[in-house]
């Protein structure tokens, strides 16, 4: 995956977040509504930023399979 | 919200490095720095990832992301004071979860580590009957209720103190290098998340900082009350340094033993709890 598209992914996961949190303490929306939204984003938003920062991929192989 | 999640994600983590620091100091080793799970997430984060050839990709990617939202929810549901039963229902999805980790990969370390989590699973879960002790006393499963309850009438540690017993059983049986950890055991290398590295295992150890610091904190609340932010803090430490001393003097059971020993738990809270239902009902 490109560099740029983690960064989106990240933002898009952190941004979804923060707005549902601000949209709760609003009252604008209710609470199972901004859990499920942050259930959602909070792991797209780790691993995209995870991606992001991670050192270039390398090829894939095949792990031991047995004897 | 999202930093309380990073925070507890790092308490997590900072308590199992201090419960391998723990383990090692015992065991006369010197063992490595009690930040070191922290380290492993941010190393794992930054090295180079790639999927194996034998690995289904869609599972592989999608169950990291499961765990982490799993026990998002469950960070939730125990700030927002909600029911027992949804933590105990995502623990058991965490089960089906580390079960997803190892066929992903199609290695066959990884299969057997989620397979003896099945097994595992059939063991621990049943331990659960606990909370049936505590509905008893206090009437709902609401982790609110419970401590509202233990305001009035004191810890329920106290009052139910089997019950307590086995909810310590069950994180026991979660932490690394326990009597229980057959999952992790060292004859199949890191048990369902041998194949899981790079990016993947940092996105599982968030899973287990989070998972770590929920079911501690649950613990707490569920059987000592509501408690400040530091005596909370102090009181995982505790916890965590007793379950330390648990996991370093105790050999890893087997998988028979080990599920021997948690239905024989299992068979004796059922027993209290008819005892405690009886008690009630007369």
């Amino acid at each position: 995956m490109k560099r740029r598209n983690a960064a989106w992914i990240a933002m898009v996961g952190v941004s979804a977040g923060i707005t549902a949190g601000i949209l709760n303490m609003l009252g604008i929306l209710p609470l199972w509504l901004y859990a499920a939204v942050l259930v959602l984003s909070f792991p797209v938003f780790i691993i995209g930023l995870y991606l992001w920062w991670m050192a270039e991929g390398g090829k894939e192989d095949i792990p031991f399979i047995g004897y | 919200m999202i930093a309380q999640l990073i925070l507890a994600t790092f308490t997590g983590l900072l308590l199992l490095g201090i419960h391998r620091k723990v383990i090692a100091r015992i065991q006369r080793r010197p063992g490595p720095p009690v930040w070191q799970e922290i380290l492993h997430m941010l190393k794992f984060s930054f090295k180079s990832t790639w999927i194996p050839a034998t690995a289904s990709t869609v599972l592989f990617r999608g169950v990291v992301l499961v765990a982490i939202g799993i026990w998002t929810a469950a960070f939730f549901v125990l700030l927002t004071g909600g029911s027992l039963l949804v933590i105990f229902g995502i623990y058991m999805l965490h089960k089906i979860v580390e079960h997803g980790f190892g066929l992903s990969s199609g290695s066959p370390y990884g299969k057997f580590g989620g397979v003896r989590s099945v097994i595992s699973a059939a063991s621990e879960i049943p331990l659960f009957v606990s909370v049936a002790a505590i509905a008893i006393f206090t009437r709902s499963f609401d982790i609110s209720d419970i401590v509202a309850y233990q305001t009035v009438h004191g810890p329920l540690m106290f009052i139910a103190f089997p019950a307590a017993v086995a909810m310590y059983i069950v994180i026991l049986s979660k932490m690394p290098f326990g009597p229980f950890s057959i999952v992790e055991s060292k004859e199949l290398v890191s048990g369902y998340k041998t194949e899981h590295f790079g990016v993947w295992r940092a996105g599982l150890e968030v899973c287990n900082g989070l998972k770590t610091t929920v079911l501690l904190a649950t613990f707490l609340m569920v059987f000592v009350g509501q408690l400040p932010i530091l005596w909370l803090a102090a009181g995982m430490l505790v916890l965590v340094v007793s379950l330390s001393f648990a996991c370093a003097l105790t050999p890893m059971l087997s998988p028979f033993d080990s599920v021997t020993v948690q239905t024989l738990v299992t068979g004796l809270m059922l027993c209290y709890g008819a005892i405690l239902f009886i008690g009630v009902m007369a």
